[in-house]
């Protein structure tokens, strides 16, 4: 088989890479790695595949790349011929790049949080949710404002990898202490992606929205 | 459960609540789960399934009933359960009951009164009258700071401003009327819901502007 | 908050950790019933734990038992022992341990989800459960007062995917064992041999309250599975769990029958709070009943 994921079933940022998949309907080889308690990934042996120790990693016929949103574009550049999860216009293309590097940027406070309350690393959990708050303040504005535009996504008339990039983390955000009760268009986004077809939901997500 | 006060506190823009969804909202610290079924009005309820207490803003709507996500019991528009999936040919006792309140909707907004009886009329804001929904804002300052604070910039702005314990009413210098109904979150954090007539209100543009402006007006408040 | 006076918790063994949590030499320090204590790997399978004062000095030195993947101690002087599970001796078992999840819930919410079947079809859908199969079918509960044990039998669930070795969906039989306030356990058969079951327990290390580690030891019959497969498995229904344990309310756990509604599928948590009342039990407790 072509591609092979190293993956972790409760990993945020595996399940970006996931859902892409899914939505592309790829074939691929899955490598479940032992995260915790095993803490696999931070093997001699892993950081050879990433010097980073972190988790996705994606093989593809001789290429091998870290990173869940390099990951995203390299799927959604090779694979998808409708060009609808990363279009290349010059009016959307730059900002699915600027929100990409937001989700895998200040979005990751929320997986920071998240870590620190279910497998009990140790961080500063007040910044952390103080963090991914302002983070989802910044993301529910920005739907606010294209709701009345009349848009459901992030960029432009359907979803790209923008919604995908930054779904994980906010739809998990309850796993660290942070609510959505402040967040109305960030929750109906939410929501509409759940909707999507070929849509599958991950531990900490409910199944039925 | 402590007495509610009999009064009306808006928590959100109608519009804003989707068809088949079910959110979460805290006023003055009490959880409630607003929902809207497939078809019809927004239902304000206890945030809580009276089954084993799973918090119903989590659950799902399946056309007018909405289902708790734990075990699935699902409830009807009055609040009564209807099903119980572990017992499919189970008629759920009619005391088995979800703790409705009571809701409505004017000018554009959710409203909710949480007392046991309640008796009070609706803020009264002018009828006839066609609101634009704005947006929600949530503050990070208690109810006070934020109602002077809005008297105090909007006034600097050169509007007028009236303030009454639900709302407050800014008529801007340009023609905008905003009505921004204040709900208590809690000690440190109020959410106000704005409403707007008059000039600068009927484009997208035109509202996007005051999207913006109410995205100005929340980082003022948390300045203060 | 401060260490609680509950004498009747106080006198229960509870995990404080894993063997391999730490390395040989070194020492973490967390907290059972509000209690500081530090917990020092002195050797392979040696610890010693300490209470710590506010200032975080060593105090009284505590005991301690090593079984089943976990680290136990205890406050008092138990008069309950560690129970006794065979399965974690047969030698042809996968012994999993797959460390501790925080949970901000009372200890008990986490055994009543454990015991609990009717979740199966909408927190495990597709996994434990179907979403067209939602029926549970009558079971019996017991209170082995020989041991002091609440024990479910003759429990039944369609599964589409009960664990890792199977891959259509069966008919599942479980018995559930409650072997203390704080430790929970389910046997279920195994797949293509009715003689064994598979055992999977839950250790809960109460740290206040409202705010725990869960522990899942788990001793399978699966010789084929990748052992990251199995923990991933374990962890991945979990947190599935972990949401719903999360957003209960009260957190703490109610024991007046008006406040909360069971039906016939909740016999297993009727008889679980019916045994928690009777011990007269106040920590995590939502009414205080007096000692």
């Amino acid at each position: 088989m072509a591609i092979k994921l190293y993956d972790y079933s409760l990993s945020g940022s595996c399940y970006k890479v996931r859902l892409l998949l899914d939505f592309l309907e790829l074939d691929y080889e899955k490598r479940q790695m032992d995260f915790y308690p095993g803490r696999e990934h931070r093997s001699l042996e892993f950081k050879q595949l990433n010097p980073l120790g972190q988790l996705p990693v994606l093989e593809d016929d001789g290429v091998r790349l870290r990173d869940a949103q390099a990951i995203l574009c390299h799927l959604a550049n090779k694979y998808d011929r409708s060009g609808q999860w990363l279009p290349r216009d010059p009016g959307s293309f730059g900002s699915v790049m600027m929100w990409l590097m937001f989700a895998g940027g200040e979005l990751m406070a929320a997986s920071a949080a998240r870590l620190h309350d279910a497998l009990g690393y140790d961080l500063d959990i007040e910044a952390a949710r103080r963090n991914a708050h302002a983070a989802f303040r910044i993301l529910d504005d920005h739907l606010t404002k294209r709701e009345i535009e009349g848009g459901t996504w992030i960029v432009g008339e359907h979803p790209t990898l923008a919604d995908i990039a930054c779904f994980p983390y906010t739809a998990l955000s309850s796993d660290g202490g942070i609510g959505r009760e402040d967040y109305p268009a960030l929750r109906n986004w939410l929501r509409a992606f759940h909707h999507l077809p070929k849509f599958k939901a991950m531990s900490g997500i409910a199944e039925f929205a | 459960m402590t007495q509610k006060a009999d009064r009306w506190v808006a928590i959100g823009l109608d519009h804003q609540v989707q068809p088949g969804s079910s959110n979460p909202v805290m006023v003055d610290g009490f959880a409630l789960a607003m929902w809207r079924p497939d078809g019809g009005p927004v239902n304000v309820w206890e945030d809580r399934c009276p089954h084993r207490g799973m918090r119903l803003s989590y659950g799902f709507v399946r056309g007018n009933v909405l289902r708790c996500i734990y075990h699935g019991w699902g409830y009807g528009s009055g609040g009564q359960c209807v099903s119980i999936p572990a017992h499919p040919d189970l008629t759920p006792p009619k005391t088995i009951c979800a703790n409705v309140f009571r809701s409505e909707t004017r000018y554009g907004l959710v409203w909710t009164n949480l007392a046991e009886t309640p008796l009070a009329a609706l803020p009264d804001s002018g009828d006839g009258v066609e609101w634009t929904p704005v947006r929600s804002l949530y503050v990070n300052r208690p109810e006070s700071t934020v109602r002077d604070g809005i008297v105090a910039v909007e006034e600097g702005n050169g509007s007028s401003v009236e303030a009454d314990e639900s709302t407050v009413t800014v008529r801007c210098a340009g023609g905008t009327v905003l009505l921004m109904a204040i709900q208590k979150v809690d000690e440190n954090k109020t959410a106000l819901h704005v409403v707007a007539r008059g000039q600068g209100t009927s484009t997208s543009r035109e509202r996007l502007a005051l999207v913006e402006r109410m995205e100005l007006l929340r980082g003022q408040l948390e300045t203060c | 908050m401060a260490r609680t006076r509950d004498t009747v918790v106080l006198n229960e063994w509870v995990a404080c950790g894993w063997p391999d949590k730490v390395a040989v030499g070194e020492s973490y320090r967390t907290a059972i019933f509000g209690q500081d204590i530090e917990v020092a790997r002195l050797g392979k399978d040696a610890f010693g734990i300490f209470e710590l004062d506010e200032a975080g000095r060593r105090g009284r030195q505590l005991p301690v038992q090593v079984r089943y993947c976990c680290v136990f101690t205890t406050l008092g002087e138990p008069t309950r022992p560690l129970p006794e599970i065979a399965e974690f001796d047969e030698p042809d078992r996968r012994i999993a341990s797959c460390g501790s999840v925080g949970v901000h819930t009372s200890p008990y919410r986490i055994i009543e989800n454990f015991l609990d079947m009717a979740h199966f079809s909408f927190v495990h859908t597709d996994i434990l459960g179907a979403e067209d199969r939602t029926e549970v079918l009558a079971y019996k509960t017991e209170h082995r007062r020989d041991v002091d044990e609440i024990w479910a039998i003759d429990c039944q669930f369609f599964q589409p995917a009960a664990s890792r070795a199977s891959k259509d969906g069966q008919m599942t039989t479980y018995a559930y064992r409650v072997m203390s306030p704080f430790s929970v356990m389910l046997y279920k058969n195994v797949f293509g041999d009715d003689t064994r079951n598979d055992a999977i327990c839950v250790f809960v290390q109460p740290m206040q309250e409202t705010e725990c580690l869960a522990y899942m030891p788990m001793a399978l019959v699966d010789p084929d599975s990748a052992m990251a497969s199995i923990i991933d498995f374990q962890q991945t229904i979990f947190l599935q769990d972990r949401v719903i344990l999360e957003n209960q309310r009260p957190a703490l756990l109610p024991l007046d029958p008006g406040r909360e509604v069971p039906t016939r599928a909740d016999a297993s948590s009727i008889a679980f709070r019916r045994w928690l009342k009777a011990q007269n039990l106040q920590f995590g407790i939502y009414e205080k009943q007096a000692a």
